[in-house]
């Protein structure tokens, strides 16, 4: 029997008195591009933060590829082919460009590190960082700080990548640069999961829509089913459409 | 054992718990505030018993004005500490400032070790007590000095208490324990807050080291067993819980009282008796870091 | 002149001159500067885990004990020589490292520090405490290292070790597990996001670093031929953490300079007695808050601009 490269079944998570997530089922295929919205405290980042091993789950599964990871260590599943960027980056402010990548790229203990060079420098080149290759990060800008850490990310040569608001506070030509990025890498094959509260941005990039609100899936679909549904549009009062 | 001697020794838990929490208090109100665990804590309390000490054997002032002066000089000292090193994790003007603040106090520590130790020499003072002789309360004799200290103490607590609920600046204080950026947006100067924590902390180590100098010894190395005690304290209150810190104290008292007598004392477990204590606080950190009263998550 | 050029020329002056030191100096002297190495190899490996991993610890000292202890009575009991006593006291701080990097996982920062100076102080409780075996207070002979060794003989063996000591810390923080190391210390959520598995490095950075410790208490128990609890105290760990913080603790080599540097003032300063502690942790204050990669670190760092200045690549 086929499965989906990521298959979520019944997952709840409960923070104290609070449930955050009440029982998410969800699949996702290899090669989607989707996206996660909600209002905020809906449970998205909760949800990338299970997917990704930051959190254990109340109750429920998740199966990656066939295999159940619900419990692995954060670092097991980047390895697996799990990637993830983090709403405030944490890149590696004290270490150069280049360190932050070979931190990714030798971290499975398999490749050399004129390999893991090489690959770093080719990435670093798709996004226009090679020439602060040797530069500390914290030298960096904000938008080149994110850029980083999607380098980062690439260098694990991920399947699926889960990135929780990665456009905050970018400008927007580096924002279309972003997209045509993630395009690019989501046309060679990596599933993308776009957390973000920039509607214009999912619903340019996004061919499916997961909508949550207050732990629930609400709707699933189109970008154009998901602007329509009376639900989706009940949860953001109806001011978040077309902001950029 | 008979009712008589079971008070006696809960009423000297008690003594022992008010001692306890003035130096707890201050650990607490400094971590509470300024997100810092005062390495140099015991010191401020031995340098507490080296000001009573100058103040009455030295300058022979009546003890209760020993006492005062060690609470103002220790205030003194504290902001002093604060506007010096503490400040830079504030500012921005340190690179790592949780590195930093952690490294400062314990130098400080040691710093402040060496120089009681060059200053005052290592052999133990005694300098006079509030109260000499036996008080009869009832049937249960209590050591005058012990008593007299510990109402001294119960009396700061009060005040602190008091002060933390009803002055404008144990609101302040409480405020930026509570939410630092959202105290400073309502206009509370923060560094000034933070100044006041620390010389209140320190006053109050201080002072607890003014009261139990008379009655332990003053000596450069005084501060290091109550300072783990205070810890233990703190930290089993939850770091920065102010209820906490109080109730962990009068538990530690009762508990450290009622042990003497009932574990019997071979002579070794005795030279382990310094290590109870620190066993305790790895459990706790270990097994329950955010202690019975303090929130989770919080990292030191 | 490259800064790769600048850092060999630097290495090479250094080890040169101390090669030299000792047709030079008295035995004294000789003395004072094998016992800085000793202090070099702690302050060193502190630095190691305090400066590269990022992981607070203050009991370095009780490490160095702790090897000292188990080498000195694995000789006088088992009747090891004391080279493979020295072995075996690395062995058990590196297990208790282990054991305590292990236990000390979801600590950071002050929490972390204050549950490893309780550790310390328990450690150095307890061999004060079982003084049938150990002697307690009173202090423990122990087989020298080198029978019938001479002063110079025993300053270029620690100049040896500590060489080779260094050699290996640099070796390991320059390989990728270096980069490991550095990356758990500015964010760990996100080295475990790219693969980095931070549960074990940590581990592995406290034993590593207790090794460490524990071969530098091995190698003084067996010099002095005398080893008390002492060595263990929280005092001495200050000196320790002066040492490495004056040299610069974000640096094996600038750690360890500063180790042998306060020695050696150390000594220098006898007729200040008590007060040359005071000093040097007025001095310690002073560079943390002013100097934070230390002396060396910051006098390195000057040179580095000036070349830089000059025209010359990075």
């Amino acid at each position: 029997m086929t499965h989906q490269l990521l298959e979520i079944n019944g997952l709840v998570k409960r923070f104290g008195g609070l449930t955050a997530l009440k029982s998410i089922d969800m699949s996702v295929g290899e090669g989607e591009l989707l996206g996660l919205i909600g209002p905020n405290g809906s449970g998205k980042t909760t949800l990338l933060n299970i997917v990704s091993g930051y959190y254990n789950a109340d109750a429920g599964g998740i199966s990656y590829e066939g295999r159940a990871i619900l419990g692995d260590a954060p670092h097991q599943l980047a390895r697996m082919g799990i990637g993830r960027s983090f709403q405030v980056t944490k890149i590696f402010q004290r270490l150069t460009v280049l360190e932050n990548m070979l931190v990714a790229g030798l971290s499975d203990g398999k490749a050399s590190r004129s390999e893991a060079t090489a690959r770093a420098a080719g990435l670093l080149r798709d996004l226009k960082l090679e020439r602060l290759s040797d530069t500390r990060a914290s030298s960096l800008s904000g938008g080149q700080g994110k850029l980083l850490e999607f380098a980062r990310i690439m260098m694990l040569s991920p399947k699926i990548i889960l990135l929780d608001e990665p456009f905050g506070g970018v400008h927007p030509e580096l924002k279309r640069f972003m997209h045509d990025q993630l395009r690019k890498w989501n046309g060679a094959g990596t599933t993308i999961i776009l957390i973000s509260h920039d509607m214009g941005s999912i619903f340019d990039l996004c061919e499916r829509v997961v909508t949550l609100s207050y732990g629930d899936i609400i709707c699933d679909g189109t970008p154009e089913e998901t602007r329509n549904d009376p639900a989706v549009l009940d949860a953001y009062l109806g001011d978040h459409h077309g902001s950029a | 054992m008979s009712m008589v001697a079971i008070l006696e020794q809960s009423l000297n838990g008690l003594i022992v718990s008010s001692f306890y929490a003035l130096a707890a208090l201050g650990l607490a109100i400094i971590f509470g505030v300024l997100r810092v665990v005062n390495f140099a804590h015991g010191e401020l309390y031995m340098l507490g018993g080296y000001a009573y000490f100058l103040a009455v054997s030295t300058l022979g002032m009546p003890p209760m004005l020993g006492i005062l002066v060690a609470t103002m000089a220790l205030a003194a000292v504290g902001a002093l500490v604060e506007w010096l090193l503490i400040r830079p994790v504030y500012d921005g003007r340190a690179d790592r400032p949780e590195e930093y603040s952690i490294m400062i106090t314990f130098a400080l520590s040691i710093l402040l070790l060496n120089l009681a130790n060059s200053l005052f020499g290592p052999w133990p003072r005694r300098p006079e007590p509030l109260f000499r002789g036996g008080v009869e309360l009832g049937e249960l004799i209590v050591s005058g000095d012990r008593l007299a200290a510990a109402s001294v103490a119960m009396l700061l607590i009060a005040i602190l208490l008091a002060g933390l609920r009803y002055t404008w600046a144990g609101r302040a204080v409480r405020a930026v324990s509570q939410n630092r950026e959202a105290a400073a947006i309502f206009g509370i100067s923060v560094t000034r807050v933070g100044m006041l924590a620390f010389a209140t902390g320190a006053a109050l180590a201080g002072t607890a080291g003014a009261l139990m100098g008379p009655v332990f010894n003053v000596v450069p190395s005084m501060g290091i067993i109550p300072v783990i005690k205070a810890y233990v304290i703190v930290v089993l209150g939850g770091l920065g819980s102010i209820p906490g810190a109080i109730i962990g104290a009068i538990i530690l008292g009762q508990v450290e009282s009622f042990a003497t007598i009932l574990i019997p004392d071979p002579s070794r477990a005795l030279a382990y008796k310094d290590a109870y204590g620190l066993v305790l606080l790895v459990g706790i950190l270990l097994l329950r870091p955010e202690g019975l009263f303090g929130t989770k998550g919080r990292r030191a | 002149m490259t800064l790769n050029s600048l850092r060999a020329t630097g290495l090479a002056a250094t080890l040169g001159i101390f090669i030299i030191l000792p047709f030079v100096l008295e035995d004294y002297w000789i003395y004072t500067v094998t016992i800085g190495f000793y202090y070099a190899i702690l302050a060193a490996s502190w630095a190691l885990l305090v400066g590269y991993v990022g992981r607070i610890s203050f009991a370095q000292t009780a490490m160095a004990g702790l090897g000292g202890y188990a080498s000195a009575l694995s000789v006088q009991h088992i009747g090891l020589p004391p080279v493979i006593g020295l072995g075996f006291g690395v062995l058990v701080a590196g297990l208790i490292g282990f054991v305590i990097g292990r236990l000390t996982l979801r600590l950071h920062g002050a929490y972390l520090g204050l549950t490893t100076i309780a550790f310390a102080e328990i450690l150095r409780i307890t061999i004060t405490a079982e003084y049938s075996l150990t002697e307690g207070s009173r202090g423990l002979q122990v087989a020298a290292l080198i029978e019938g060794g001479t002063r110079v003989e025993y300053y270029f063996l620690f100049l040896a070790v500590t060489v080779a000591c260094l050699a290996l810390m640099t070796w390991l923080l320059r390989s990728r597990i270096g980069l490991f190391f550095q990356s758990i210390r500015e964010d760990e959520d996100g080295a475990a996001s790219l693969g980095v598995n931070v549960t074990l490095w940590k581990t592995v950075a406290f034993a590593i670093s207790s090794a460490f410790a524990g071969l530098a208490g091995g190698l003084q128990a067996h010099f002095v031929q005398l080893i008390t609890p002492s060595m263990m105290s929280l005092q001495e760990m200050g000196l320790v953490l002066a040492m490495a913080v004056i040299g610069g603790f974000h640096n094996v080599f600038f750690a360890a300079l500063g180790g042998v540097g306060l020695q050696v003032l150390l000594e220098a300063l006898r007729e200040l007695g008590e007060w040359r502690l005071v000093v040097f942790g007025l001095l310690t204050l002073l560079i943390l808050r002013l100097m934070p990669n230390g002396i060396f670190g910051a006098l390195f760092d000057a040179l580095a601009k000036r070349l830089m200045r000059n025209g010359n690549d990075k």
